[in-house]
């Protein structure tokens, strides 16, 4: 695949599929009134991302995510529309000085993103490198729990923290 | 992904694949229609009835017919329901239940994707199904409906956990999430070898959280027909019905497939002197029999309430795979190393 030649093997197709369901989905997410619709348009723009990792040869990255952002947050998000019980919120009147803020805003997130990206050296992560190979689950495995397990039982910790608060503020209000 | 650019897709390929899709597609319809057959079947002989025997040689047609009845038959929409997302979850309920099936593996030789997460794979695609069934229910915009798609993910997501957690001890046995993998794992000749004795802690809980996942007897909260009706399809008739119905009864294949290449050792015989016998009769007969267990609850065991449901899941069943986990690193920390 060298220089301007079109070479449309699988690899394209299931690049071009995966990003027309990507950009589908956000653009729908943003148009559609209806939560619910809201939510789906977001899952299959997950379901996407998750294709792009299976083309980037990341099948342990793109699986976790179907899990759990196509499958479990999704449906986290559902459950929440569904228990909060609201109507379909009417179109409010679009006021033009806060549209091009919130568009400067986004803009400049992008960028910002963008430039964090580009600027990224991923070779050197201060606990040594992850080297793509055939089975790239052992490699994660390998290395969360050797050079970054530190890091991995500070987020664990976290969780368990976000996940106890959680219940005690449900069982305040319960009350 | 070597294999999907290292050549253009040819024609020839996409048919390849395509036909493959077809063939693999019409056993499983083979197997729904006369599962369901064999179902009514072993329960009406359990229960000293005869079971479906009008329609053809010893009621070999009744589903047959049954689902030409189902084909044929009006197509509602209700007129307050959400369009879109009440035709959508059916086929969204389906696809993943098919796309599962690609991982698992028949014989040595037979099977129709070697992913080296195939496990992964398995559980990731899975649990979208979960989101067709809410949609489902939700979109119905019935009171019933809404009921029984919460109540269906609510049980399906807690025994998400505990089944994905119980199999991570044969992950850990095996070293790999490639269920060819797994299988070659427990190639030692004779059953012992198999995970489900080293694992039965594991095996325990993935059976029942397996029937659970399934939202078969004695869990089948979401059909309860005696208070919610019939669950999140309550709306769904003729061919959307069915879809939902086909989705239930592939996803019986699709965990009687798995069970059988992590716990019974794929298709190993028992023994090393009826190696003569081909894996891929092995692998029937314990998928047959896995199948068989199903129904056979489904003739013995009442139906569960719904507190006890979810106190077995998240009381019982997650400390027990969790614990699983537990003893097998110990085990493989302190002799195997």
């Amino acid at each position: 695949m060298s220089g301007l030649t079109f070479n449309f093997d699988g690899g394209y197709a299931a690049f071009f599929a995966f990003a027309v369901l990507i950009i589908a989905g956000a653009v729908l997410m943003i148009s559609t009134s209806k939560v619910v619709h809201m939510v789906m348009s977001m899952a299959a723009v997950f379901l996407g991302v998750g294709g792009m990792y299976i083309l980037l040869d990341a099948e342990f990255l793109a699986f976790v995510q179907v899990l759990i952002y196509a499958g479990a947050i999704s449906i986290l998000m559902i459950f929440g529309i569904m228990m909060t019980n609201h109507r379909d919120a009417a179109a409010e009147a679009v006021k033009p000085l806060k549209e091009t803020l919130a568009a400067v805003g986004a803009l400049a997130l992008f960028g910002l993103l963008f430039y964090a990206i580009r600027d990224a050296d991923f070779a050197d992560m201060g606990g040594g490198t992850l080297v793509p190979e055939e089975d790239n689950t052992a490699a994660i495995g390998m290395m969360l729990f050797h050079n970054q397990v530190l890091p991995f039982e500070i987020v664990s910790v976290l969780l368990t923290v976000a996940f106890i608060g959680a219940i005690v503020l449900a069982k305040k209000e319960a009350e | 992904m070597d294999w999907l650019s290292a050549s253009p897709v040819t024609w020839y390929d996409a048919l390849f694949v395509f036909l493959w899709g077809v063939v693999l597609m019409l056993v499983v319809l083979g197997f729904v229609t006369y599962a369901i057959y064999f179902e009514r079947k072993v329960i009406g002989w359990m229960q000293f009835r005869r079971g479906p025997n009008r329609v053809g040689p010893f009621g070999l047609l009744q589903t047959v017919a049954d689902i030409l009845k189902l084909l044929i038959k009006e197509d509602t929409i209700p007129r307050k329901a959400d369009r879109l997302l009440f035709v959508l979850a059916p086929v969204l309920a389906f696809i993943p239940s098919f796309a599962v099936l690609a991982v698992i593996p028949y014989t040595q030789k037979l099977y129709f994707a070697d992913l080296n997460v195939g496990l992964l794979y398995y559980v990731a695609l899975s649990g979208i199904s979960t989101l067709a069934i809410v949609l489902g229910g939700w979109a119905s915009n019935n009171k019933y409906a809404l009921l029984g798609g919460m109540r269906s993910a609510a049980q399906m997501i807690s025994y998400e956990v505990p089944l994905v957690i119980s199999v991570t001890g044969v992950v850990l046995m095996s070293g790999t999430l490639n269920l060819r993998g797994i299988v070659d794992a427990q190639s030692g000749g004779w059953f012992w070898d198999w995970n489900f004795l080293p694992q039965i802690i594991g095996f325990a809980v993935f059976v029942i959280a397996a029937i659970s996942e399934l939202n078969r007897t004695p869990f089948d909260l979401p059909e309860a027909e005696s208070e919610l009706v019939a669950g999140y399809h309550v709306e769904y008739s003729g061919f959307r019905f069915a879809f939902f119905m086909l989705t239930e009864y592939v996803y019986v294949y699709a965990i009687a497939g798995l069970a059988t290449t992590l716990f019974l050792g794929g298709w190993h015989a028992p023994a090393p002197f009826l190696d003569f016998i081909p894996g891929i009769i092995w692998f029937a007969l314990k998928f047959a029999f896995i199948v068989f267990f199903l129904f056979w609850l489904r003739a013995t065991l009442p139906r569960i309430r719904i507190d006890q449901l979810m106190g077995l899941g998240w009381k019982l069943l997650l400390p027990l795979s969790l614990a699983n986990i537990f003893l097998t690193a110990l085990f493989y920390e302190l002799f195997q190393r």
